[in-house]
């Protein structure tokens, strides 16, 4: 029975508070018995801009207006939603239909009290003539966003991205750091990599609102931080010089329509690097488009950009890797020198081709061409007059009769030295989608292809053809690394950002240091400056007054016309100033002839960098 | 094994069914899905899934409920069965840790096709069983409360940590009840409050998660968090506030509580108020009463030890959980999610208080020692 007792005891102690609680002293608040509740709110800061090395703006962030719809505020009775409506599509333009689908789809399950754009409104006029003619209706709203433009668009399309709604895949993540799923995010590019700096931190407001969300008043405010300012190692004149004379190699390589044959591609990519630091100055790859239509709203512009078939989206300076072809020769040499295989004083001479027996069958013979006789040269001769057939023996050697006359490097030692120089492997550039192009060796060739390797696979290797391929980006970086000494620089886009607490800027990075206990970099250096003056295959990229190095490449590829010819790939790589250097740059030109289309590129950037007058 | 299960279910005993214990669960029942109803009622629907699922709920209920009254509660003390009670009940808390839902910081559900399912409602009830079942057969002895100690502290644990704080304190009473009316020696007794308040702050640093620390801290002091879980309490006041006396009426469109996602199942008895005002809150604290003393009078007038302890478990269960629900609405407890039996929303909750009430009406009907047996004599099923 102590138990009973107890038991009543409690219920009594509970019965009377409850008395207390709503007959005694029930605690009166009006206000809060209609269900109001805090709630947080959030809008993103103005985003951080960009600007090129030398303080020109990339980017801009212009109010743009919208017209918006809070599914919860319209009228819950049918007919007077129905009507509310009509009003909207009246006035506005947007169909019934899409209304019906924006307020009942997607982010009104969500989220009813979320505004769903649905029109956005090309002119401040208009603007206001929407606010006014739809000032009755509660549900819409005329609301100024913040839009980002991309100044210098098509100039470096590829490298700033473009920002956009947070695609499905990513709305997770998005969420956990703290982002409303209808924001605008970058989506690629600098952008995209360099989101959480120029995002800056949202205003955080805690309200009270009514139980349909409903907005009452304003508890607390965490005002918003303006996002970093990025700024990047692009110089915005060279780009454009780089644009420009990309855009008429395109035009001059272009060869003559074949009607059998695919019609040629329109592609061209350019990179210039500052080889004492790794920072980017100019990367340019052709043909462009305008970022502004990424993100927006303009369906066909969307769709024509994407479905374009000369991929201009793609951006060719890394995404993309094809032959080097004779640009490749310099590591050639450089691996030769190193291995003693070669000394500068080596001499080969060259007839214009050289025949190799079949390892099985002797009868057979196969002819390796050089592209010309060029007659005995010496290792600065052969880079200045791109002798295939030197390389063919620094690479594979020369046997005849079961005879070994010459000791090449041999495909592995030069597999080797091409990874070494960063070949092979993503340069480690801060944007994303990076190839790392391919160095065959017999490995790969088994695994991949399913044959053995033959002498011929080394000594199409040897003269950058075959199955090597690499990016302009990394030829960029091979070239800085002889030019500077050995140093595989990292490279680097952004140069950083100012923040709150000042400047914070990225650091110089090298990936690897080449060896050169033979001084084999020097030797190759000469060879290039000795190309690049008259006489040489290089002297197209040369400007007026200043000593430079430089190497062409011509890779052969697709299938061999009738007369045995094949479609080219146009190739230069190039440093200056040739005592002291500052700059490398690589160009890659679809179509074309590395001292005809590639060469000039090269010079007109030159020439701008060192502020010299353009000549012919 | 055959003809005793056959046994369990034939009509040698007369069956006397306890027409207050079934007022009680019905009364309790209906008000619970009318209060639901109103909360859930809007302009787009008439009857809320919620409704819908919990009428679904309660047809199960009054089924267990039949089925188990005419179940020979006494096959209950088999020996194996607590073993097996306990052991399963310990199975599937630890599963539903490993593979349950989670919902408001606590992983107590198992999701089975669209229904979740809580299996510490049923844990608590077979531990009860068991426990009673144990000592029926031993007089209380030092050995003996460390059986029975560790098969309490088994199952309590694994809720403790999901975690379910109401739950285990549920639990925790009414096993306590049982030690009384073993009965342990009043030495026991001195030992296990003696090793409660030994172990208490130190089970509140180890187990006791942040959030339940921080409702303790709003508990004393409700302007510590104005917006969080202070935010709810001073809601739970207004609302029981402005219910008044008689209530402000079924349907409410703006209720003091729209802002709480648990208000079906947590604050089920704060609705109550706001919709029916005092009536409707004293209705149910006189609804639980009527079912303590029912269950007390049932524990006194079962012939065998079994039953009594039983009896006594059961009662505890039911009206610790209903006495710690209210308390915590009408602010007297810290705020912790304990569902109010028969009301609140919740399909295992609801089983669970229905097979209790069986079990009781078993115990009742077996044993019909009481004077109002003559006038509710008729066999009622």
């Amino acid at each position: 029975m102590a138990l009973g007792i107890v038991a009543i005891t409690i219920f009594a102690i509970l019965g009377a508070q409850l008395i207390r609680l709503q007959l005694l002293s029930p605690v009166s608040a009006p206000e809060l018995i209609t269900g109001e509740q805090p709630r947080f709110t959030q809008s993103e800061a103005a985003r951080g801009l960009i600007y090129d090395r030398n303080g020109t703006p990339l980017v801009a962030n212009v109010p743009a207006f919208v017209l918006r719809i809070v599914p919860a505020d319209l009228p819950a009775d049918d007919t007077a939603r129905r009507a509310a409506l009509v009003r909207i599509e009246r006035e506005s333009g947007v169909s019934v239909a899409t209304l019906e689908t924006a307020t009942k789809h997607g982010l009104a399950l969500v989220d009813s009290t979320a505004p769903v754009e649905i029109l956005s409104i090309p002119t401040v006029t208009e603007a206001i003539r929407l606010r006014t003619s739809l000032a009755n209706i509660t549900a819409i709203e005329v609301a100024t966003l913040p839009k980002r433009i991309y100044l210098d668009g098509e100039l470096v399309a590829h490298l700033i991205g473009h920002v956009g709604s947070i695609n499905e895949a990513d709305i997770d993540e998005y969420l956990k750091a703290g982002y409303r799923f209808d924001a605008i995010v970058g989506q690629s590019g600098i952008e995209a990599i360099h989101e959480t700096a120029l995002r800056g931190s949202p205003e955080r407001k805690l309200v009270v609102s009514d139980p349909t969300g409903r907005e009452l008043a304003n508890l607390t405010k965490l005002s918003a931080q303006h996002g970093d300012n990025l700024i990047l190692s692009i110089d915005l004149e060279l780009q454009r010089v780089t644009a420009e004379s990309l855009a008429i190699a395109i035009k001059t390589g272009l060869p003559p329509e074949i009607p059998e044959r695919m019609p040629p591609r329109q592609a061209a990519a350019a990179v210039a690097i500052d080889v004492r630091t790794g920072e980017i100055l100019a990367q340019v790859s052709l043909p462009s488009f305008d970022p502004n239509i990424l993100g927006s709203t303009e369906e066909a512009a969307l769709t024509e950009l994407l479905t374009d078939p000369r991929r201009p989206l793609v951006d060719r300076t890394y995404m993309e890797a094809h032959a080097p072809g004779s640009t490749f020769k310099a590591l050639v040499a450089y691996a030769a020198l190193e291995e003693g295989i070669a000394t500068p004083g080596t001499t080969i001479t060259s007839e214009g081709a050289i025949s190799v027996q079949d390892e099985y069958d002797p009868s057979v013979t196969y002819v390796f061409k050089d592209w010309a006789a060029h007659g005995p040269t010496d290792l600065y001769q052969a880079i200045a007059r791109s002798s295939d057939v030197y390389f063919y023996y620094l690479s594979g050697g020369y046997h005849s009769e079961g005879e070994t006359l010459f000791e090449g490097l041999g495909e592995t030692l030069l597999a080797h030295y091409a990874r070494e120089s960063g070949l092979g492997q993503p340069t480690g550039l801060d944007l994303a989608g990076e190839t790392g192009g391919l160095v065959p060796d017999p490995t790969w060739k088994s695994d991949v292809i399913g044959e053995h390797w033959f002498l011929g696979d080394t000594y199409t290797f040897g003269i950058g053809q075959g199955y090597l391929s690499t990016s302009p980006l990394q030829m960029a970086i091979l070239t800085a690394a002889i030019a500077n000494g050995g140093e595989v620089l990292i490279p680097r886009i952004a140069l950083g950002t100012h923040t709150a607490h000042g400047f914070i800027g990225t650091s110089r990075a090298i990936r690897n240091r080449l060896s050169d206990k033979k001084h084999s970099l020097a030797v190759v250096r000469e060879g290039m400056r000795v190309a690049a003056e008259a006489g040489g295959t290089a002297w197209r990229g040369k400007p007026d007054g200043l000593t430079i190095g430089g190497k062409t490449g011509t890779a052969e590829f697709g299938l061999p016309y009738a007369d045995g010819e094949f479609d080219t790939h146009a190739w230069y790589i190039g440093f200056a100033p040739f005592e002291n250097p500052e700059i490398a740059v690589a160009v890659y030109v679809e179509h074309g002839i590395g001292s005809y289309e590639a060469a000039p590129v090269a010079k007109a950037m030159f020439e701008h960098y060192f502020d010299i007058p353009t000549s012919e | 094994m055959n003809h005793t299960l056959r046994r369990a279910f034939t009509r040698q005993d007369r069956l006397i069914g306890d027409p207050f214990l079934i007022c009680a669960g019905a009364l309790l029942g209906t008000i619970g899905l009318l209060s639901l109803h109103g909360a859930t009622l809007s302009e787009d629907v008439r009857v809320s899934d919620d409704v819908i699922q919990q009428s679904v709920f309660m047809s199960i209920g009054a089924v267990v409920l039949i089925v188990v009254a005419r179940f020979d509660y006494r096959l209950l003390r088999l020996s194996w069965l607590p073993i097996i009670a306990i052991g399963l009940s310990a199975i599937a808390l630890v599963l539903v840790l490993i593979i349950g839902s989670t919902a408001f910081g606590a992983r107590r559900w198992f999701l089975i096709g669209g229904y979740s399912l809580q299996p510490s409602e049923f844990a608590k009830l077979a531990t009860v069983v068991a426990i009673a079942a144990f000592a029926s057969y031993h007089n209380a002895s030092s050995r003996w409360f460390t059986v029975l100690l560790i098969a309490f502290l088994v199952p309590a644990g694994l809720i403790l940590i999901e975690p379910d704080l109401g739950s285990a304190l549920v639990l925790g009473t009414a096993w306590l009840v049982l030690m009384i009316a073993w009965p342990l020696s009043i030495k026991g007794l001195w030992a296990i409050a003696a090793t409660v308040i030994a172990f208490v702050p130190l089970a509140f640093a180890l187990a006791v998660p942040g959030y339940q620390r921080e409702r303790l801290a709003v508990f004393f002091d409700p302007e510590r968090d104005p917006l969080g879980s202070g935010f709810t309490l001073r809601q739970v006041e207004v609302a029981l506030g402005a219910g008044g006396i008689t209530g402000r009426g079924f349907e409410i469109t703006e209720s003091a509580l729209s802002g709480l996602a648990t208000r079906n199942s947590d604050f089920a008895l704060a609705q109550i108020g706001e919709q029916f005002g005092l009536v409707g809150t004293i209705s149910v604290i006189l609804g639980f009463s009527l079912i303590a003393w029912r269950g007390l009078i049932i524990a006194n007038s079962a012939s065998d030890r079994f039953g009594k302890l039983l009896a006594l478990g059961l009662t505890s269960l039911l009206i610790v959980q209903a006495m710690l629900h209210i308390a915590v609405n009408v602010r007297l407890f810290p705020a912790t999610g304990i569902p109010l039996p028969f009301i609140s929303l919740g399909g295992s909750s609801m089983v669970a208080a229905c097979a209790i009430l069986g079990l009781l009406i078993s115990i009742a009907s077996r044993h019909p020692a009481d004077p109002l047996e003559r006038w509710s004599g008729e066999r009622w099923v």
